[in-house]
């Protein structure tokens, strides 16, 4: 009896370790062998945001029914990077792939410094599909210009730009209201407010995390010297941060820490910044750096008596200088060792119909209290922002309203080990803000990260 | 002869899986961190440049690794020294005195272990919040009111010793249910001579009991290290993100920083085996300082 036991045993292990195998080896031949027949399969990973992820499955069943024969395998998950890493590593890649940079685990630009990505400069002048129009002339202008998209500068695209969304610093409206207070449109307009709110125990300022210095930052730079300055700075340029421009960017931001909440930094980590954003709802701080998705992600929280989102670009830095708002936007890719790429560039093309558009902002999604909302994830596509509504339309209309938009971000560059322009350029607003820093110290480090960046720019 | 042959097969037998799987998820993957940590390399694409020991040549030329270290090093002492004494002394009190709810306070500073330390780390973020703070309004109440809170996550002085503070309540529960269970193995006949030769409680404590539980603290004092490297890693994540500033950033914390965000996986391979001799080497050496002739009952 025992025998007959330990042998079902030992019999029922031996199995599920072969379906084990099995599983794992199943999928490589069925993508490999795939292109001879008719039956095609694309391999689609998308990271699933607040816009959650029934709007990928919507796009893909629309790309599966305009295109016979082909079957989308989709992977959505909030740590894509989990779930397809390990897969990467063992060879096994996605046909196309979801995911923009500035995540922690940095699986993008870990890819681009390796020369990971496939050039999709050609899905620019391929037709739409299911329309008579090329791709580029969707696009809205700008997009497909920046380093966030073409990373190496060479006029080459590696990066389709996704959902974006503008950035600039959010306030309560109903508070400037009862007060009588005017958004300022300098930065020494700001400054005055500051002094007014402090008067009534108000701080002017309050931000998430450091992280979200990026955007504010960028925007900054373009105000101080325009997009050509912004370039440069970009590109590492020798002596660029001991410019009369950068100098006056670095003076801003060194100025509003002394204007921060001074609780900010005990709160400014990835588990406690909802109680930095909990300032502006609860009238203690004016203004914080953000993006749109904060209105669903602080949607649950107790908002003061009469609180009505309001947003605004940077003031400027002058009167009448150029005011700006970062445009964030997301970056869809192909890695260079995909199995399906040309099937993976016509997914990318159709990405940028008006059928997947509008899938992607208009597709019922479940919150998590079990209320529906729609994903409104908008595409950058030539007037898609006109057909907006409600909340929506107030924010994506800022460049409408005299706001220039900012976009990109710093020059690819080899991975140079210990050295970080993010953890060095944002984060040491923590410092300032403590006083643990200066303003010179800052500056200096900055120049270092900056001096050995551009030895291994790309 | 066939009964000692048939024994030594059966032992080949029993051994065999366990021997497997540890050379294949312990053994290998560790010799990989070392062959991993003589390239430069980002993780994910097929591109691995053999670099030698260029890693470890720039590992110590880099001031944050530095910091890190130092930080790690602090939480290692501060947290083994402070969780020690507390939790032999709690289970010296609890094994040898008669007081009232004896097994109710076993159970309650146990808790702490079983919880996981996202929740802890939880718990410590409310409790170290400056403006509804546990902590900052019970000093509010000898403060005063209007004093400026204290940041305890927020001022980079401050900030390592209150990651310590959680480490420290999260692992005294432990280690005193370990010193109990040696404890409960000492003869009460000990304690009865000595208190008849009119020895008093505190030296029974430190001539009868900490000698005769010595092999248990010195294994515990490699627990400490190890736990410390590890744990640090996970309040760290949880509490404060490595910041402010790159102020609680510890060994793993940093290796994880640099191998992931930085696109170094090769440097953040060097660190990982960094720590790896580091742990070695300091257990080592805990357990050489501390070797006693073990005493008997």
């Amino acid at each position: 009896m025992k025998k007959v036991l330990s042998l079902i045993l030992a019999g029922s292990l031996a199995l599920s370790l072969v379906a084990c195998g099995g599983a794992a080896s199943s999928s490589a031949p069925a993508g490999s062998s795939a292109p001879a027949e008719g039956n095609k399969v694309l391999k689609v990973a998308a990271i699933e945001t607040a816009y959650g992820s029934e709007m990928w499955k919507a796009v893909a069943k629309a790309f599966e029914a305009s295109h016979e024969g082909v079957t989308v395998e989709l992977v959505t998950d909030k740590n894509l990077e989990d779930v397809i890493g390990a897969n990467m590593k063992a060879g096994d890649y996605p046909d196309v792939v979801h995911l923009a940079t500035g995540r922690p685990a940095a699986l993008t630009e870990t890819l681009i410094k390796e020369d990971g990505l496939e050039d999709i400069t050609d899905v620019l002048s391929m037709t739409v599909p299911g329309e008579n129009v090329k791709v580029s002339d969707k696009i809205a202008g700008g997009f497909t210009d920046s380093s966030l998209t073409n990373p190496y500068g060479d006029g080459k695209t590696y990066m389709a730009p996704m959902f974006y969304s503008p950035c600039g610093l959010f306030y309560n409206v109903g508070l400037f209201e009862e007060k009588g207070w005017e958004v300022p449109k300098t930065w020494d307009e700001m400054w005055a407010l500051g002094d007014k709110a402090k008067a009534e125990g108000i701080a002017l300022f309050t931000y998430p995390t450091t992280g979200y210095f990026d955007a504010f930052f960028y925007a900054l730079l373009y105000e101080v010297g325009g997009p050509e300055f912004f370039d440069r700075a970009m590109k590492y340029e020798e002596g660029i941060w001991q410019t009369e421009e950068a100098k006056a960017a670095f003076d801003i931001v060194a100025k509003l820490a002394t204007y921060t909440d001074s609780t900010v930094p005990a709160n400014a980590n990835n588990d406690n910044f909802t109680k930095n954003q909990q300032l502006v709802l609860d009238n203690k701080a004016l203004f914080m750096p953000n993006g749109t998705w904060v209105i669903g992600e602080m949607a649950d929280a107790p908002h003061a008596d009469g609180f009505q989102w309001g947003f605004t670009a940077l003031p400027a830095v002058k009167e009448g200088g150029d005011s700006y708002s970062y445009t964030w936007f997301e970056q869809c890719w192909i890695p260079a060792e995909a199995q399906n790429k040309e099937l993976a560039k016509e997914f990318i093309a159709y990405l940028y119909s008006d059928e997947a558009a509008n899938l992607f902002a208009n597709t019922k999604t479940k919150n998590d209290d079990g209320t529906e909302k729609l994903s409104g994830a908008i595409q950058p596509i030539k007037g898609f922002a006109d057909t907006l509504e409600g909340d929506n339309k107030l924010f994506y209309a800022i460049y409408d309203n005299g706001a220039k938009a900012a976009l990109g971000n710093f020059a690819a560059t080899e991975a140079v080990e210990g050295v970080n322009m993010a953890d060095t350029l944002f984060g040491t607003v923590n410092s300032l803000v403590s006083g643990d820093k200066t303003e010179d110290q800052w500056i200096a480090d900055v120049t270092k990260v900056s001096d050995q960046l551009r030895a291994a720019l790309k | 002869m066939d009964k000692q042959k048939g024994r030594g097969r059966f032992v080949f037998f029993c051994v065999t899986p366990a021997v497997v799987l540890f050379v294949i998820f312990m053994i290998i993957p560790t010799l990989n961190i070392f062959r991993m940590s003589l390239y430069k390399w980002g993780g994910y694409s097929k591109t691995k440049k053999f670099v030698g020991f260029d890693n470890f040549i720039k590992l110590f030329q880099d001031p944050k690794f530095f910091q890190s270290f130092q930080n790690t090093l602090l939480l290692i002492v501060l947290v083994t020294v402070v969780t020690f004494a507390f939790s032999l002394v709690f289970a010296a009190i609890l094994s040898r005195e008669k007081i009232r709810g004896q097994n109710f306070f076993r159970v309650v500073f146990y808790i702490p272990n079983i919880l996981s330390v996202v929740v802890i780390s939880a718990i410590f973020s409310a409790i170290y919040d400056p403006n509804n703070g546990m902590l900052n309004s019970l000093l509010s109440l000898f403060r005063g009111g209007d004093a400026k809170p204290i940041l305890w996550l927020g001022d980079q002085k401050i900030v390592i010793f209150s990651l310590a503070g959680a480490m420290v309540w999260q692992a005294i529960g432990y280690y005193m249910v370990m010193y109990m269970a040696s404890m409960a193995s000492i003869p009460e006949s000990l304690y009865e001579c000595a208190s008849l030769e009119g020895a008093s409680r505190i030296h029974q404590f430190f001539h009868i009991t900490i000698p005769l539980i010595w092999t248990n603290i010195r294994t515990t004092l490699t627990f400490f290290i190890i736990s410390s490297i590890n744990l640090s890693f996970l309040f760290v994540k949880a509490m404060t993100s490595g910041g402010p500033d790159g102020s609680t950033e510890v060994f793993l914390s940093y290796m994880y920083k640099q191998a992931y965000t930085n696109s170094s996986y090769g440097y953040g391979m060097a660190i990982g085996a960094v720590v790896f001799i580091f742990s070695f080497a300091l257990s080592a050496i805990v357990n050489a300082v501390t070797k006693r002739e073990p005493l008997e009952f």
